[in-house]
């Protein structure tokens, strides 16, 4: 019997394809309210949603050689996608369901994180040039990643929020205490009702915004090159510090004070009947306080 | 007591103050002989000139001299400090704050200088170098403004974040990408 020449070349073309042929993730557990669920993954993408039943679920797919190492317990389950020595021919693109009232562990290394219509106990997502996107409801939240960007739309009421290079994000409703640190990257955030906000930055700029200040409540923003703006409702209630070597000041409450000789800014007013505490420091970076939003 | 009782009192002061002041010896330029009795006195000098002869003819020798030495002083200090090396002006003694600093990198070197050596990741490569700007863009504002203690608080977070960062990567350098 003869084969087709045509026949032989369409299946040397095919062989690359074969080689790379993906390998299918369809796994289940039981948890329940407090339970945890963790994901390891280094390349690709882990995406989380949250659905109204007593399961966690993780489907999707692996490249060739990957493989999915499994840990789990009565209220634990951990799904670590394993690749092989060197270089691998690709990642994991994972969809992880989860029940509300858990706690979820995500851990990437470039692998981007999306998550949403999540209602969790706490949510803590890893990644090194991943980005992270954040939108739902979490008791408790932290989301780091180095050189990938941060987006939180999260209702929750502790936000710790680090990034180096990258631009944090985050609004939907952060409120309680809330910590967003970055390097070089741009912070912004628009959060409700604060108890406690600590924003850093070195050289990015911080954009912050709250609805209210709760009673002896704190805000801190500090940066050494980057610009501050701060928006607050007229009726907050605080003592105003502001203080720079060279940057400027702008505010819609209290002077602008400068000694005689020698650089440096600073200024004290008293908001309302001065009950928080406002304490913005920026070495040449400018500053702006708006109140009346 | 009014200012013109008082000004009327200080008069017999001052005109017993007068009186003492006229009392007084007057200025005298001594006699010759004074001076030819000094110089006798004197080993191996030459006989003392005549004061007579001292005219102010005569002493414009002398006094052209001056211009000459002084400008050979000057010109022997300036030679001086050309030759000699000037002191550099003392720079003002590092505050605590910056001793503090420089003590923080100190230790953040030693603790980098543990960690193994590992070729570290495309994922990891910008991050580290964006912190190492900013710890020197930090420090530099550190010299700028010795007395920012948040800027010291700054510097902490950066190198802490720096190993631990590098900790990590140097983890995961094994990994396959």
């Amino acid at each position: 019997m003869r084969i087709p020449l045509s026949l032989i070349a369409a299946l040397a073309l095919c062989l690359p394809v074969v080689a790379q042929a993906a390998t299918n993730v369809n796994e289940r557990h039981p948890l329940g309210a407090g339970g945890r669920v963790e994901i390891s993954n280094i390349a690709g993408k882990v995406t989380v949603r949250g659905w109204d039943r007593s399961d966690v679920a993780l489907t999707g797919s692996m490249a060739d050689g990957l493989t999915l190492k499994q840990d789990k317990s009565s209220n634990r389950v951990r799904w670590e996608v394993e690749y092989p020595r060197g270089r691998s021919n690709g990642g994991a693109t994972l969809e992880l369901r989860v029940p509300r009232s858990v706690e979820v562990q995500l851990g990437t290394v470039s692998a981007d994180i999306d998550v949403a219509d999540i209602d969790v106990r706490r949510l803590q997502a890893n990644s090194v040039s991943g980005s992270i996107t954040a939108a739902g409801r979490s008791g408790e939240t932290t989301l780091n990643t180095v050189s990938g960007g941060i987006r939180s739309q999260l209702q929750t009421a502790r936000l710790d929020a680090r990034t180096v290079s990258g631009q944090l994000l985050a609004g939907g409703g952060a409120s309680g205490e809330v910590a967003a640190e970055s390097v070089s990257g741009r912070v912004n955030v628009n959060a409700g009702r604060i108890q406690r906000l600590a924003v850093e930055t070195v050289s990015g700029s911080l954009d912050v915004s709250a609805t209210g200040m709760a009673p002896g409540g704190k805000v801190t923003m500090q940066t050494v090159s980057g610009s501050v703006a701060l928006k607050l409702p007229a009726n907050v209630s605080a003592q105003l510090n502001v203080k720079t070597f060279s940057g400027g000041i702008q505010s819609d409450a209290g002077q602008v004070e400068k000694p005689r000789y020698g650089p440096g800014r600073s200024l004290d007013a008293r908001l309302g009947s001065g009950d928080g505490d406002i304490s913005i420091s920026a070495h040449s970076g400018s500053v702006r306080v708006s109140l009346g939003r | 007591m009014t200012a013109h009782d008082s000004d009327h009192d200080e008069l017999p002061a001052h005109d017993e103050l007068s009186a003492r002041l006229r009392a007084l010896p007057t200025e005298r330029v001594p006699p010759a002989r004074v001076w030819q009795g000094i110089a006798a006195q004197l080993p191996g000098q030459a006989p003392a000139p005549e004061v007579a002869a001292r005219t102010p003819a005569a002493r414009w020798p002398h006094r052209h001299r001056w211009p000459l030495r002084v400008g050979l002083g000057m010109a022997a200090a300036l030679a001086v400090l050309m030759v000699v090396p000037t002191p550099i002006p003392q720079t003002p003694a590092p505050s605590l704050l910056q001793r503090q600093a420089d003590a923080m990198a100190g230790e953040y070197q030693q603790a980098i200088a543990a960690l193994p050596s590992a070729d570290v990741t495309d994922e990891w490569r910008p991050a580290l170098h964006e912190l190492d700007a900013s710890a020197d863009t930090i420090r530099a504002a550190i010299a700028e403004n010795p007395r920012s203690r948040y800027l010291l608080g700054q510097l902490q977070r950066t190198y802490a974040l720096r190993l631990e960062l590098t900790q990590q990567a140097v983890l995961s350098a094994g990994l396959p990408t």
